[in-house]
């Protein structure tokens, strides 16, 4: 079933430009399939419109995306989506943003309902199948999302900043959630965040973009810390302080080039 | 929370009752103690007793009954040919572009100078009447339902079409619960405008409906029975008001509690 290069996602020479301005610029890079990947870099580096191309929200003005060796045409079918903003559709339920997936899909209301009910349980929402999201707060909603994207079984799942706007608790409680689900699955992850701790506690693998505009890849690295991992603990973890420090080597000078540019803007 | 609200809820009503009944009783002792004219005036009671005495004989019904079908033709046409047009519109923009100087110019006009040429068209019957209620209601049905449309929320599209909605599952589900905030918003008025513009309509030229019976009344320097209408269609618009409000708590379910005080404030 892999294709030979064995990459979920693969960007070759992509480049964004909206007018006036580039976002990104030749980026090449391969998501390796059943990996957690993350992308990190300055606010404003282009990490989203990076995701955007690969979900096929956004076309690349140059290069080409393949999913599984296949040039991605329209929407990306074979991948799940999990953004930064409050995306469940706020006229639904609980248990119907849940199932919708499926009944797009054209799955049976009766089996389609059945299973986000195993959903619910598992994002430990038991009780809330008939609230509408405004009745629950930030963090219940988000497992919504979580529960949203991964009913329909998406090969690749792309997710940007996802946790940005919850509180350390919660988040952390979503990281090890995430983390525990993915470990159940073979999927491939694409994870957008400026939290570089985040991304080297999730991963396997973390990419640095420069500072925008027209940002380009600055590195790649290995994360290389064993699995399954226990958040709570491992920021101390001699192994993240050492590829925290060499990251941040990097990531700092971009991060100081964007201040820059925003003070001169 | 919910109880200081009751509390403080009591006396509101109360001193709007009472502000009511000032108005009413200043009215009456002013036309009784001939500071205004009774001629130009009337007085409550008088009034109070001819829209009761229009229904006790009956007198009323068919006025009223004629009215209410020229509003309710107006209002489902207006609404229909509006939410159509408005979805179609938001949809393709090369339309909404070509047609939109058009539309502006359309709208731009005064309503009421269409009467007369209705009143030619269609003559004296009810469909004069309700083509002038439609040109109202459909505009105001329109742009909201096109601004409804456009401004639906970019990332529940997005999310909605990562988990497969096809162009068709995008409108059932996406598309059409979130302009239905709008489309209710333009409910509440649009029904207020069918009524007025069916009433000014049959004020000009017809053989029945509230607004003749007004400007029957007016032909022969009757005050109390135009001031008789006027409360009868007060009335009536509040009563589809409270209508229109059920539906849309109904409809609208999902929509924070927020909403209510607006609407408390308006109707």
């Amino acid at each position: 079933m892999s294709p030979p290069n064995g990459a979920a996602v693969r960007f070759t020479n992509i480049t964004k430009s909206f007018p006036g301005y580039v976002a990104v610029q030749g980026i090449n890079l391969d998501v390796q399939a059943g990996r957690f990947l993350s992308v990190v870099g300055p606010s404003g580096c282009g990490k989203s419109t990076l995701l955007n191309m690969a979900a096929g929200l956004m076309t690349p003005t140059e290069g080409t995306v393949e999913i599984f060796g296949e040039p991605l045409q329209g929407i990306n079918r074979k991948a799940g989506y999990m953004f930064q903003q409050d995306a469940l559709l706020p006229w639904k339920t609980v248990i119907d943003n849940i199932l919708l997936g499926l009944v797009f899909q054209g799955v049976e209301p009766k089996l389609a309902e059945e299973r986000a009910r195993t959903w619910i349980h598992r994002v430990g929402l038991d009780g809330f199948a008939d609230r509408y999201p405004h009745q629950l707060s930030g963090g219940m909603r988000k497992r919504v999302a979580m529960a949203q994207t991964w009913i329909v079984d998406p090969a690749i799942v792309f997710m940007d900043e996802p946790f940005g706007a919850l509180d350390v608790h919660t988040r952390l409680r979503m990281e090890s959630e995430i983390l525990s689900l993915w470990a159940e699955t073979n999927k491939t992850v694409m994870f957008v965040t400026h939290d570089l701790e985040e991304a080297i506690a999730l991963s396997d693998e973390v990419v640095v973009l420069s500072a925008g505009p027209a940002s380009r890849m600055v590195g790649r690295y290995e994360v290389g810390l064993e699995r399954p991992r226990n958040l709570i603990d491992i920021k101390t973890n001699p192994r993240f302080v050492e590829i925290y420090g060499s990251i941040w080597r990097d990531l700092r000078e971009e991060v100081l080039k964007s201040y820059e540019r925003n003070e001169k803007a | 929370m919910s109880e200081t609200k009751k509390r403080s809820r009591v006396p509101m009503a109360v001193w709007q009752v009472l502000l009511g009944a000032t108005f009413l009783v200043t009215w009456q002792m002013g036309v009784s103690a001939g500071v205004m004219d009774k001629f130009f005036f009337s007085r409550p009671t008088d009034i109070a007793a001819r829209v009761a005495q229009m229904f006790i004989t009956g007198t009323i019904w068919v006025h009223l009954a004629t009215t209410l079908l020229e509003a309710a033709l107006s209002f489902l046409i207006g609404v229909g040919a509006g939410v159509i047009v408005g979805f179609v519109l938001a949809r393709n923009a090369f339309l909404a572009a070509l047609l939109d100087p058009y539309i502006r110019i359309t709208n731009a006009m005064p309503r009421v100078v269409l009467a007369p040429i209705f009143l030619l068209w269609f003559g004296l019957g009810i469909w004069s009447k309700v083509a002038l209620g439609v040109t109202v209601v459909f505009f105001i049905v329109f742009f909201n339902t096109f601004k409804g449309v456009r401004e639906v929320d970019r990332v529940v599209v997005n999310n909605a079409r990562m988990l497969g909605a096809s162009e068709r599952q995008l409108i059932r589900h996406v598309l059409i619960p979130s302009a239905l905030t709008w489309i209710f918003s333009s409910l509440h008025i649009s029904i207020g405008f069918a009524i007025i513009a069916v009433v000014v309509g049959e004020y000009l030229g017809a053989s029945r409906g509230v607004g003749y019976m007004i400007s029957q009344a007016e032909g022969v320097f009757d005050t109390t029975g135009v001031f008789a209408g006027m409360v009868i269609l007060a009335g009536v618009v509040l009563l589809v008001g409270v209508g229109v409000d059920r539906m849309e708590r109904y409809l609208l379910r999902w929509k924070p509690e927020h909403t209510d005080e607006v609407k408390g404030q308006v109707s």
